[in-house]
């Protein structure tokens, strides 16, 4: 019984994410697409929670479908050349990239059918520390090319959108 | 029949694939944007699978995930700036006018 209702919930998550990603790519107007999109990242954070990765849920919601949205709302608002909803039109490589995205997914449906599931698994009792243990003993190093690499990326964003010569 | 491995490597698989659509097959900026976020999401579903579902022994999956949302996230703020810029110096978002270097 617990089992059968584990599985519903896992579809029901499925069915949340993908189709609201078909949304995103599908939609003619480019706001309900970020919305969309925002709602596509809370199915992923709430995967993420069924996966037991409580840490990644919290910062999925908090910087995908909080932060991440609101930059692109922003991107679309700043960008808008006329009145009216901002289009979001395809282009003329529909029929290639629907080919290449298509044989994509059926090699990876392919290869994971055909490929036997490993057992095992592995269920941390408390994320935050064990993944803050890590972070700070054995993977300094990426942890601070990943602050460099921020850093770096708030100066030259804003440098981007400052532009040359304006005040 | 419980959820395993192959379940999330297939739901990632799908969705990986919409976004790959997505990013091909658009014309604005933020469009192809939101179809690489896809994308990177379909990647973070992958690596916290088979950290819970696969023989380890810690939580290296998950940790690469923090890195992988880290970058993402510092690759939108680039990706809108440049979105702003382009659209202040020409008008226009569409990638398909952006043919200033082809031969």
């Amino acid at each position: 019984m617990n089992e059968m209702i584990s599985t519903l919930v896992f579809y029901a998550m499925a069915m949340v994410i993908l189709g609201t990603a078909l949304g995103v790519v599908m939609s003619r107007n480019l706001v309900h697409s970020a919305l969309l999109m925002t709602a596509c990242f809370i199915g992923v954070g709430m995967l993420f929670f069924y996966l037991d990765a409580d840490f990644l849920g919290a910062m999925e919601f908090m910087l995908y479908s909080g932060g991440v949205a609101i930059l692109v709302v922003m991107g679309v608002m700043l960008t808008k050349r006329h009145d009216g909803p901002p289009g979001n039109p395809f282009n003329n490589n529909t029929i290639l990239a629907l080919g290449g995205a298509g044989l994509f997914v059926l090699v990876m449906i392919g290869v994971v059918i055909s490929t036997p599931a490993p057992a095992g698994g592995y269920v941390s009792p408390d994320t935050v520390n064990e993944l803050a243990d890590m972070m700070l003993n054995k993977y300094i190093l990426p942890f601070e090319i990943a602050a460099t690499l921020l850093l770096a990326a708030l100066v030259g964003a804003i440098i981007l959108a400052k532009g040359d010569g304006e005040a | 029949m419980s959820i395993g491995l192959g379940h999330c490597l297939l739901l990632a698989a799908m969705l990986f694939s919409i976004g790959l659509y997505g990013a091909l097959a658009k014309r604005n900026i933020i469009a192809i944007l939101m179809g690489i976020e896809l994308m990177l999401n379909a990647v973070n579903i992958n690596f916290v699978a088979f950290n819970r579902f696969t023989v380890v022994s810690d939580l290296t999956g998950q940790l690469m995930t923090v890195f992988a949302i880290t970058v993402g996230v510092a690759e939108v703020a680039i990706g809108v700036a440049l979105a702003y810029r382009i659209y202040n110096d020409r008008l226009t978002i569409n990638v398909d006018e952006l043919d200033n270097m082809k031969g």
